[in-house]
């Protein structure tokens, strides 16, 4: 993921709540072109959840982007039907799925690293009890020699 | 009140109970109510307490639209509660797995310094038990050679026993063939080959023999033929020893006899025949002209003679010798031959006188019984009066 795409992904998520924090503070009568802000809203989360997709290289989250675009599609579709209110609360819940998922996105890779060492562990503990395993068998092989060497 | 009624009022009470009634739980706030279960929820409190406490407030709010029947708004805010509550979960759960991490490191190193040591441990002991291997092997290979080198001595000893067996052998069969060949020229020396001639062909045949044996290496039949040999050889010596000893006897007494011939034949005055009687031979020493007439002692002038003839005995001291007095046939027999006694017996004293020993003369007198001329000459009585000294010998 190149810089200016994880710059992207923190940053639009905040710039979406903040747009949301002032289109809620603004008189409804001066809510002139609300539906476009809302509109790039979407897009722009829509933008993310692509990002979130490369993000999510093992595929633990798959779940939640679904049901992330389903909401975006739902939050597109009350757009189109004025729901502005509807919409922006959509909004809010995208984002926090969002960051749902890069936490879980998170939880995966260190779940993998976790695993990772974890199975480095059990190879390092096995190749251990073959060793011990092979020095208890060198030594009774040297000492049954000592014996018979006498 | 009719029955109609009665149905009509039973629908409007049913009709009430219902509107009355909670509506269906929405899923997602069981789907929250399931979620606040989760054991890691504590952890999740502590963790990211503004997204739990937001959560909960959602959760409530949710309820209790649910209470009232606005189910849109319940499963909205039950929805957002289950995100939040899960964000709070997930970083919860990621303090958990970064613990695990760094435990699992901290393992991972004492694992590791563990299997270093162990592995070090078995490294030393595995080279321990490759010496030791190697020890044994390098024992094991010197007990062969030592065993080999053994076996091989011993091969060399049998060898060298054999060799010397053979040698021996050898050497017993040569002295035994040279003890055969020394009896058969021990046999030799008494001629054998002429007075035992078929003992002595038999022994120098079996010398023969053995000697062939000896090359082939036969030593036990060679030894054999070699004491076989000796035995012919022995037996050939021993019977021809006397044969031999007596022709040797014989050819020296003949020798000795020519000899004493000679020497007689060399005193003047003395005349020497050769004579048998019987199985005696005879040499004759006729000495004229010792006596006078009738005399019976010496006269002077036959030192010469007598000196001679006391040598002549002297010099072949093994002859028995006679001294016998001759007359010519004048006079009576008896006085004759008393006459010749006495003249013998004069002789005898005369040699005696002359170192001869006493004991080998026998003096006689025969008279004029052996009379070697005619006595009706002079010269031929002159002759036959006489001493004669006669050796005897076979």
């Amino acid at each position: 993921m190149s810089r200016w795409t994880k710059r992207r992904v923190f940053f639009l998520p905040l710039l979406a709540v903040l747009a949301t924090l002032a289109t809620l503070a603004t008189p409804r009568t001066v809510r002139a072109g609300e539906e476009d802000d809302l509109q790039r809203q979407i897009e722009t989360q829509r933008a993310g959840v692509s990002d979130l997709e490369r993000l999510d290289e093992l595929h633990t989250a798959g779940d939640e982007v679904v049901l992330l675009k389903a909401w975006l599609d739902e939050a597109w579709a009350l757009r189109a039907k004025h729901e502005y209110d509807q919409v922006r609360e959509v909004l809010d819940r995208s984002l926090a799925q969002a960051e749902l998922i890069r936490q879980k996105i998170s939880v995966s890779k260190l779940r993998a690293q976790s695993d990772k060492r974890e199975a480095a562990l059990t190879e390092t503990r096995r190749k251990t009890e073959a060793a011990r395993k092979a020095l208890a068998d060198t030594t009774v092989k040297k000492k049954a020699l000592e014996a018979s060497s006498k | 009140m009719t029955r109609a009624k009665l149905g009509t009022v039973g629908a409007l009470v049913t009709a009430l109970a219902l509107g009355c009634a909670t509506p269906p739980r929405p899923r997602e706030l069981d789907a929250y109510d399931a979620l606040k279960k989760d054991p890691n929820l504590a952890a999740a409190g502590k963790r990211a307490p503004d997204l739990v406490t937001s959560s909960d407030k959602l959760g409530a709010k949710a309820n209790d639209e649910w209470q009232s029947n606005d189910l849109e708004e319940s499963r909205r805010d039950a929805l957002m509660a289950q995100v939040k509550l899960k964000t709070a979960l997930a970083l919860a759960e990621q303090d958990r797995l970064k613990a695990k991490i760094e435990k699992l490191s901290a393992d991972q190193a004492a694992a590791e310094e563990d299997l270093a040591s162990v592995s070090k441990d078995l490294a030393s002991e595995t080279e321990k038990l490759t010496l030791l291997q190697k020890y044994l092997e390098a024992r094991k290979n010197a007990d062969a050679d030592k065993q080999r080198l053994s076996a091989q001595m011993s091969s060399e000893q049998q060898k060298a026993e054999a060799e010397q067996q053979r040698l021996s052998s050898q050497l017993a069969t040569e002295q035994k063939i040279a003890a055969a060949q020394l009896s058969l020229h021990t046999a030799e020396t008494v001629d054998a080959a002429k007075y035992a001639s078929a003992e002595y062909r038999a022994a120098a045949d079996m010398i023969g023999k053995a000697q062939e044996e000896l090359k082939s290496g036969a030593f036990a039949p060679a030894q054999a033929s070699a004491d076989v040999a000796k035995k012919n050889a022995d037996h050939a010596a021993e019977l021809a020893k006397p044969k031999y000893e007596q022709a040797e006897a014989a050819n020296q007494n003949t020798a000795r006899d020519a000899a004493l011939s000679n020497d007689a034949a060399g005193i003047a005055g003395v005349s020497v025949r050769r004579e048998k009687r019987g199985e005696l031979q005879r040499l004759v020493l006729a000495v004229p002209d010792l006596f006078v007439k009738k005399q019976t002692t010496l006269g002077p002038g036959h030192d010469n003679v007598l000196d001679g003839l006391a040598q002549l005995v002297n010099k072949y001291p093994t002859y028995p010798v006679q001294i016998v007095g001759h007359t010519d046939n004048r006079g009576k027999s008896t006085e004759l031959v008393a006459i010749s006694a006495a003249r013998a017996q004069a002789v005898y004293s005369a040699l005696v006188a002359r170192g001869v020993e006493a004991r080998r003369l026998m003096p006689s007198g025969v008279g004029s019984d052996e009379p070697i001329e005619d006595n009706h000459s002079a010269s031929g009585r002159a002759k036959n009066n006489r001493i004669e000294i006669v050796f005897l010998y076979h």
